[in-house]
């Protein structure tokens, strides 16, 4: 046994093991089996994609999911990006503040939010009552079941996608460099769109590539809000499963998804930061050039640029300032709006769900605990709950060892096939979660496993293992590789050199990632409500099936505990944290002298 | 007497050709953040044409000043003047001036040539004259070569010159330096010095440096200002500067100095010594002598006192004792030359110095 591990240790690769096999037999192989399927191999031809572009529902269906995706992605961009701005122009206090107050909606349960934005927009929602009791209106208006409530709730849902990305790339950028521009007499206007704009246009393509794919894949939000006009593809693909299992026709719809997902992966560049990106960029840009007549447009615009410049220049040329209290005042408005956007609909979610009438109300009228006692009191509420909560344990057990062990693994590899491996690992992540959730239904069922326990967790387990390698791996990166060898040279072995000294170093990383594997088990609908079969109800299987087929309010009362549990962890996370760097604090001095 | 000078100068400028290089003035200038006072009350000119360096300690003040006349601050209470206009509410895009930041800030998305555009894309001048200019200036950094590169792409004293031509490239009135050579090894800043003082004597512009190494402080500065908890301490040329402090702050700020307090063996000096003065001398101006020793002719000239050896370090072509004269302690600094005599720790010498280079400098 120790032989094998040294063996192992010697060849890093072989550390990566568990977690492609994991991942082979979940995804991989059922994946390729289903495009097979799609193009009738073997006999090879194009009739399942040309039924299906041959009925007009599919078509319609096909460009509604790419018509909301585009919006909500387009709308995330424009509302996350002023807001990234502002968060990393702020003072480093107010800064931290509110990168937390992104971040914890992003942990809250999708679900939960979307059940909070029913709410408050239903016929009978907070903002019909405030409406109606203040006789504005007479009878309830529309707010729900309509392409607007969609964008109102994927918008919120996806924000902190697109926030997080943007302030981690805007953080980046050298405040010099917009001071630099301006000293050379850039307007603040210009300083900022050729200067700060194109360096934080990695910022952009991440934060929008990864909105577009989760919205392309995610049906819950559109499935709650929407009308019956405005399904998503990955709905009706749920559907088929549940109501017809034509296998080659569900493959089809389902590649033709991920043929658009990866289609806009590759036009936004999929290695961001890489050089060739930027060349192939250079080079598309040039084409585009070519074949138009930009270039002479570009050329005559300039001359008109040029010389409104040079009026500009001399007639401002040391004019006093403009104030900018005004767009201070803007500025700080627009961020406390953004903020209420993403947190009023919990909190309102929250306070509801201490009413005491047979409704949910808001204000409460009176506060009571009825709706909290109506769920631990119901043995099938508590059922769900602790169904949750050890499958949520187990996936993040699996996810955490195999993903620990494949990030080590990967850290020692050379690079070229660490990033196409580290990519191969991350594919439950960054394509469409619907395409998963099929693949791994169909490698399920191979093995026998649907409806049960096992299943789900292997199933969520190839996701949440993605998530481990990448805050494993972040961690790593900054790992002093001497210390290991150190403890080498006083003749430790590989296993125990890890066991001793690597893992321990590396702890915040590991702890961190088995909370992310939690939480992205905890709050997983779409994988699971595949794979589950009938038998087995998760916490949001229940509150899932609630949400469409009867108003609960003991949902209100689910629903606030799901979105106390992250801030919870995000507690845990942070103490980890804060006493890694209290050791270190501790041990530095020592160091030293 | 101000406005005289700068309407003299105005006249001047009429008849030349080519830019015209301003001259800079604060005025009583205060700046405070919070209860933090960074710059107090200070005043000061910059003549057209002048290198003027900022020198101090750590947190003096020196990148406020410079922050102030770059027009990303505004000063608390006080004026500056650029050119004889009032500028304290002039934004810095509106002021016409060229900056080297501490890490050059160059653009990393643009080429060199783009960045050096930069500029002058902002001042509208049309694309024909810019390509001149930038073709022009590439030569006088000699990076002709190099227009196309990015600026990763280049050496520290490429970026270093890069950004040194996008500054100039506009011919802006005055140019500003933060910490210019902070980040250049030795052997390359020696370098870039020259080439800086030569390209600051070619175009005569106005100059504003800050810098916490007193060797680039002496090599390039017309004048120096030492800087000491947001007041000026000190203005000076260098020379003035190194041989004439005013206070035992500057003394040791500006090398090394001996001061001599209450002294237990009388002190002759040329001239009386002032009151909460301190007198000092530069290690260099002490000769170390054996006890034997010859006396000199211009015996009645010095002064000469005997110690004993504590410390002797060999630094290359100087060597350094450390002698403790009764309770006082002396560094004396000697160029090694062949048939020198070398002393040891313990060894008894003479002190000898000429009375005239003692000074006496406020405490
Ligand atoms: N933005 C600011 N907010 C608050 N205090 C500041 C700010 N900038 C500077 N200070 C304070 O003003 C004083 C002067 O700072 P300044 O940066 O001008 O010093 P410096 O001479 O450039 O020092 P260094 O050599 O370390 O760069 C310091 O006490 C500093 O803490
Ligand atoms: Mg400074």
């Amino acid at each position: 046994m120790m032989k094998l591990f040294q063996k192992l240790g010697r060849m890093p690769i072989g550390l990566t093991i568990p977690a492609f096999a994991i991942l082979l037999v979940v995804f991989g192989i059922p994946i390729v089996l289903l495009f097979l399927a799609s193009i009738n191999a073997p006999a090879f031809s194009a009739t399942n994609y040309l039924g299906f572009f041959a009925q007009t529902a599919n078509v319609r269906v096909l460009f509604q999911t790419i018509e909301v995706s585009v919006v909500a992605t387009s709308i995330c961009l424009i509302v996350g990006y002023p807001t990234a701005y502002l968060i990393v122009a702020a003072s480093k206090s107010v800064r931290i503040t509110l990168i937390a107050l992104v971040i914890i909606p992003y942990l809250t349960s999708g679900l939960a939010r979307t059940y909070a934005w029913i709410v408050i927009l239903g016929d009978r929602g907070v903002i019909n009552n405030l409406l109606l009791q203040l006789g504005v209106i007479h009878s309830p208006l529309q707010l729900i079941y309509n392409t607007m409530a969609v964008y109102i709730g994927m918008v919120h849902i996806m924000l902190p996608v697109m926030i997080l990305p943007l302030v981690s790339a805007m953080m980046g950028i050298d405040r010099s460099l917009t001071a630099a521009a301006r000293s050379m007499g850039a307007r603040p206007l210009t300083a900022f769109w050729r200067v700060f704009f194109p360096l934080s246009l990695p910022g952009v393509r991440a934060g929008s590539l990864l909105v577009f794919v989760f919205c392309l894949g995610f049906y819950i939000t559109p499935a709650a809000l929407g009308g019956l006009r405005d399904a998503m593809l990955s709905t009706f693909i749920a559907a088929q499963v549940k109501n017809s299992f034509d296998i080659s026709r569900i493959a089809t719809s389902a590649f033709i998804l991920l043929a658009i997902a990866v289609a806009v992966l590759f036009l936004l560049g999929l290695d961001l930061a890489s050089a060739q990106g930027r060349t192939a960029t250079t080079a598309w840009k040039s084409w585009v050039v070519r074949i138009s007549k930009l270039d002479m447009l570009k050329r005559y615009f300039s001359r008109f640029s040029d010389s409104y410049r040079a009026k500009l220049w001399t007639t401002q040329l040391y004019q006093a300032g403009d104030d900018s209290r005004l767009s201070n005042i803007v500025g700080t408005m627009f961020v406390l709006l953004v903020m209420v956007y993403l947190h009023s609909p919990g909190l309102i979610v929250i306070i509801m769900s201490f009413s005491s009438g047979t409704f949910l109300e808001f204000p409460p009228s009176s506060i009571s605990l009825q709706w909290y006692q109506t769920f631990f009191g119901d043995p099938s509420w508590r059922g769900a709950a602790w169904t949750s909560i050890q499958i949520g344990v187990a996936v993040a057990i699996l996810s955490t060892i195999v993903g620990t062990l494949a990030a080590y693994g990967l850290n020692r590899t050379h690079p070229r096939l660490r990033s196409f491996l580290t990519m191969t690992i991350l594919t439950p992540v960054t394509i469409p979660v619907i395409v998963v959730a099929i693949a791994s239904y169909y490698g399920l069922v191979n093995l026998g496993l649907i409806g049960s326990r096992t299943g789900i967790v292997l199933a969520q387990s190839t996701g949440a293992t993605g998530i481990v390698v990448v805050i494993v791996s972040a961690t790593l990166a900054n790992f002093d590789r001497t210390l290991e060898r150190a403890a080498k040279s006083m003749r430790a072995g590989p296993l125990q050199t890890f066991w001793r000294v690597t893992l321990p170093l590396i702890r915040p990383g590991v702890i961190g990632g088995a909370v992310f594997a939690f939480l992205h088990s905890f709050d997983e609908v779409v994988i699971t409500n595949l794979v589950s079969g009938y038998s087995i109800r998760t916490l949001p299987l229940k509150m899932w099936e609630n949400i469409r087929n009867q108003i609960d309010p003991t949902i209100a009362a689910v629903s606030s505990l799901l979105m106390l549990v992250p801030v919870l962890w995000l507690i845990i996370l942070y103490l980890t944290w804060w006493r890694s760097r209290l050791r270190d604090h501790r041990s530095r001095p020592e160091l030293e002298t | 007497m101000n406005v005289n000078t700068s309407v003299s100068v105005s006249e001047v400028d009429a008849l030349q050709s080519g830019p015209v290089y301003a001259q800079i003035e604060f005025r009583n200038v205060t700046k405070t953040y919070g209860k933090v006072t960074a710059v107090e009350d200070l005043s000061l000119t910059v003549s057209r044409g002048e290198f003027l360096t900022i020198l101090g300690p750590s947190g003096s003040g020196k990148t406020t000043t410079l922050m102030l006349l770059a027009g990303f601050e505004a000063p608390t209470a006080g004026d500056i003047f650029i050119a004889g206009r009032s500028v304290a509410a002039v934004p810095s895009y509106r002021r016409d001036q060229g900056i080297v930041f501490q890490n050059y800030a160059l653009f990393p998305h643009l080429t060199v040539i783009r960045n050096l555009e930069f500029p002058l894309q902002m001042r509208g001048i049309n694309a024909a004259e810019r390509t001149r200019r930038v073709r022009r200036m590439l030569e006088r950094v000699h990076l002709s070569d190099l227009g196309g590169r990015m600026p990763s792409q280049l050496s520290g004293g490429q970026q270093q010159r890069v950004a040194l031509a996008r500054a100039m490239i506009a011919d802006p009135p005055f140019l500003l330096l933060d910490e210019p050579l902070g980040a250049l090894d030795r052997g390359l800043r020696e370098q870039m010095q020259i080439e800086m003082k030569s390209l600051h004597k070619e175009f005569g512009i106005t100059t504003v440096c800050v810098t916490h190494d007193q060797e680039e402080a002496l090599t390039l500065s017309d004048r120096i200002i030492v800087m000491r908890a947001g007041r000026i301490e000190q203005a000076d040329s260098p020379e003035a500067l190194y041989d004439r402090p005013a206070t035992s702050f500057v003394a040791r700020f500006l090398g090394e100095a001996n001061m001599l307090e209450n002294p237990d063996f009388q002190f002759k000096s040329d001239t009386p010594q002032a009151s909460g003065t301190v007198a000092m001398i530069r290690p260099e101006r002490i000769c170390i002598l054996a006890l034997d020793a010859q006396k000199r002719g211009d015996a009645d000239q010095r002064q000469s006192v005997n110690g004993t050896v504590e410390d002797m370090i060999y630094a290359g072509p100087l060597r350094k004792y450390h002698v403790r004269v009764g309770n006082s302690f002396f560094i004396v600094r000697e160029h090694v030359a062949s048939g020198q005599q070398i002393f040891r720790p313990g060894d008894e010498v003479c002190l000898d110095w000429l009375r005239s280079d003692v000074r006496f400098v406020a405490v």
